[in-house]
C-alpha cells in the first residue's frame, strides 16, 4: 500500500497491490478473473485469516486459483474464484477435484460480493436434521426448527 | 419390503438349472410369465396389474401412481393404478430383460378417429341394452316385493291388503327406471390383458420412446445408482433430475438431489448457486452426475457455511 498516503490511498490501489501483479504475473486468466481472484484473497486473507494463501495457475481452465488452509495445522483447500454471469462445465470442477483436495467455488458478483460454495468427489451425506442451534445474533437471525 | 441395498439382485428364476426338455418348455413359461407388462400409452410406459408394480418394485424401479382413486375420486393425496414409469425405468426394466414392452393396441388407436367413434357406439349400444335389462328385472324385483308385502298383511287382519294390490295393479303403466339408477359395470384388472404369453411376444415390440442426448445421460446415471443399490424417484419439486434414496422411498428421505449433465454442458454460475442453496435449505446434497467413458463421475455440491 501506498505508505505517503495511509489515509487516502490512490483510486487504482489493487493494481499497485504486490498480491494482485502476483496474480497478474501468472499470466493465465483474463483480467476479469484475475480481479476476483484478488478479490477473493483479501476476504481469505484480511476478513476470514485464512493462512498460507497463494495464487495458482492452472492453465487448463486458464485460471488463477487460490490455494491456502482455513486454520494452521489443517490440510490445503483449492478455491476457484469465478466471475459469477460466467458458465462452466462439469468438466472444469472435475479438472480441479482431480488434484485430490477439497475444493470451493467463489462466485464473484459485480458488486464484489462474494459466494462460496463447497465441492467434492463422489458422494457426501447431507448433515443430518439437527436441534436448535443458537447462530449468535439471536436478534437478526430466525432460529431453525427442530424436524 | 426389502431396506437393505447390499442385497437387491432378486434372481430371475430360481429353477434355472439343467433340466430335462420337457422342463424347458414350462420354465419358460414361467420366465415370460414371470416378466413385466409394460403398455405404452403414446410414449408414456404405464404398468396396469398389481402384480407387474409388485415385481416392479421388487427390482428397486419405484415409478409414480396417476390413475384416480375409484372411491376416492376428488382428491389427488391418494393416487391408484397405472403406475407411470419414467422412460430411464423403463429402459432399465428392458434392458435387464425383466419386461417386454408390449404396445397396447387399443391405447394407439386414439389418434384414429372413426375407430375411435365407432368404439364409442358399440359402448353405447351395449350401455343401452344393459338398461332395458335392467328395467325388465327391476320391474319383475318390484312386483315381487309388492306381492309378498300384499301376502303378509292378507294373512294380517286389516284390509290395507287393498291398496298394495291397487298399486300392483298399477305397476306396469307407473314403472320407471331411472337411467341414472343403472347399474355400470367397469373393467378394471382384466380388460384387455388377458393376453396369453405368446400373444404378448407377438405384441411386443422396441420402445416408443424418443431417445436424445438428455435421456441418454439420464440413462446411464439411473442405471449406474440402480447398480450401487440406491432408488430414485422424480426431483422435478426441486429442480433436478432425481431424488437419490440409501433405501425405498417409503422408508427414507432422500439424501440426494441428482443433477445430469454431460461433462461439457456449459452450467450458468448463478444455477449452480440456485440449486446449491436450494439442496441447504430442504437438506440434501446436490450432486452433478456426469458419465464418463462407460463410468459415472460424481461431485457432490453442498452450501458452504462460510457467511
Amino acid at each position: 500500500m501506498d505508505e505517503a498516503n495511509p489515509a487516502n490511498p490512490p483510486p487504482n490501489w489493487i493494481q499497485q497491490h504486490t498480491v494482485y501483479q502476483e496474480l497478474m504475473r501468472l499470466e493465465v486468466g483474463d483480467s476479469v478473473q484475475v480481479h476476483a481472484a484478488f478479490l477473493v484473497y483479501m476476504d481469505l486473507t484480511e476478513v476470514r485469516k485464512w493462512k498460507d494463501v497463494v495464487g495458482v495457475s492452472c492453465p487448463e481452465l486458464q485460471a488463477v486459483l487460490l490455494e491456502g488452509r482455513e486454520k494452521e495445522g489443517e490440510s490445503v483447500q483449492m478455491i476457484y474464484p469465478l466471475p459469477s454471469h460466467r458458465s462452466i462445465k462439469h468438466r472444469e470442477l472435475r479438472s480441479i477435484l482431480d488434484r485430490g483436495s477439497p475444493m470451493l467455488l467463489c462466485a464473484v458478483a459485480s458488486d464484489s460480493t462474494l459466494v462460496y460454495q463447497r465441492l467434492c468427489d463422489g458422494f457426501l451425506t447431507p448433515d443430518p436434521p439437527v436441534d436448535i442451534q443458537d447462530q449468535g445474533r439471536r436478534q437478526h437471525r430466525k432460529r431453525r426448527l427442530q424436524t | 419390503m426389502d431396506g437393505d441395498p447390499a442385497v437387491m439382485k432378486v434372481p430371475r428364476s430360481s429353477s434355472v438349472e439343467v433340466k430335462e426338455d420337457m422342463d424347458t418348455k414350462s420354465e419358460k413359461q414361467a420366465t415370460r410369465d414371470a416378466l413385466i407388462d409394460i403398455s405404452f400409452c403414446g410414449s408414456t410406459p404405464m404398468l396396469w396389474k398389481v402384480s407387474d408394480m409388485k415385481k416392479c418394485r421388487s427390482e428397486g424401479v419405484i415409478g409414480a401412481l396417476v390413475g384416480s382413486l375409484a372411491r376416492q375420486p376428488r382428491q389427488n393425496v391418494r393416487l391408484g393404478r397405472p403406475l407411470e414409469l419414467r422412460p430411464e425405468e423403463a429402459l432399465l426394466l428392458l434392458e435387464k430383460e425383466k419386461s417386454t414392452a408390449a404396445v397396447r393396441l387399443d391405447t394407439q388407436d386414439c389418434e384414429d378417429e372413426e375407430a375411435h367413434s365407432e368404439a364409442v357406439r358399440l359402448y353405447e349400444a351395449g350401455l343401452e341394452s344393459s338398461y332395458q335389462e335392467q328395467c325388465v328385472l327391476a320391474l319383475e324385483d318390484k312386483k315381487k316385493t309388492l306381492n309378498r308385502v300384499m301376502n303378509e298383511k292378507e294373512n294380517g287382519t286389516e284390509g290395507s291388503g287393498s291398496a298394495v294390490r291397487e298399486r300392483l295393479e298399477a305397476l306396469d303403466q307407473s314403472f320407471s327406471f331411472p337411467w341414472s339408477a343403472m347399474a355400470v359395470q367397469l373393467c378394471t384388472a382384466r380388460s384387455g390383458f388377458s393376453h396369453c404369453p405368446e400373444e404378448r411376444s407377438f405384441h411386443s415390440t422396441d420402445c416408443p420412446m424418443p431417445r436424445d442426448e438428455h435421456l441418454n445421460t439420464r440413462f446411464s446415471v439411473y442405471r449406474d445408482l440402480r447398480n450401487k443399490g440406491y432408488y430414485l424417484t422424480s426431483a422435478g419439486k426441486f429442480g433436478g433430475d432425481f431424488l437419490v434414496y440409501p433405501g425405498d422411498p417409503l422408508r427414507f428421505h432422500a439424501h440426494y438431489i441428482a443433477l445430469c449433465v454431460s461433462l461439457d454442458e456449459e452450467m450458468p454460475v448463478c444455477d449452480i448457486l440456485a440449486i446449491a442453496r436450494l439442496g441447504s435449505n430442504v437438506k440434501k446434497t446436490v450432486l452433478l452426475c456426469s458419465p464418463q467413458e462407460g463410468d459415472v463421475v460424481y461431485s457432490s455440491l453442498q452450501w458452504s457455511s462460510m457467511v
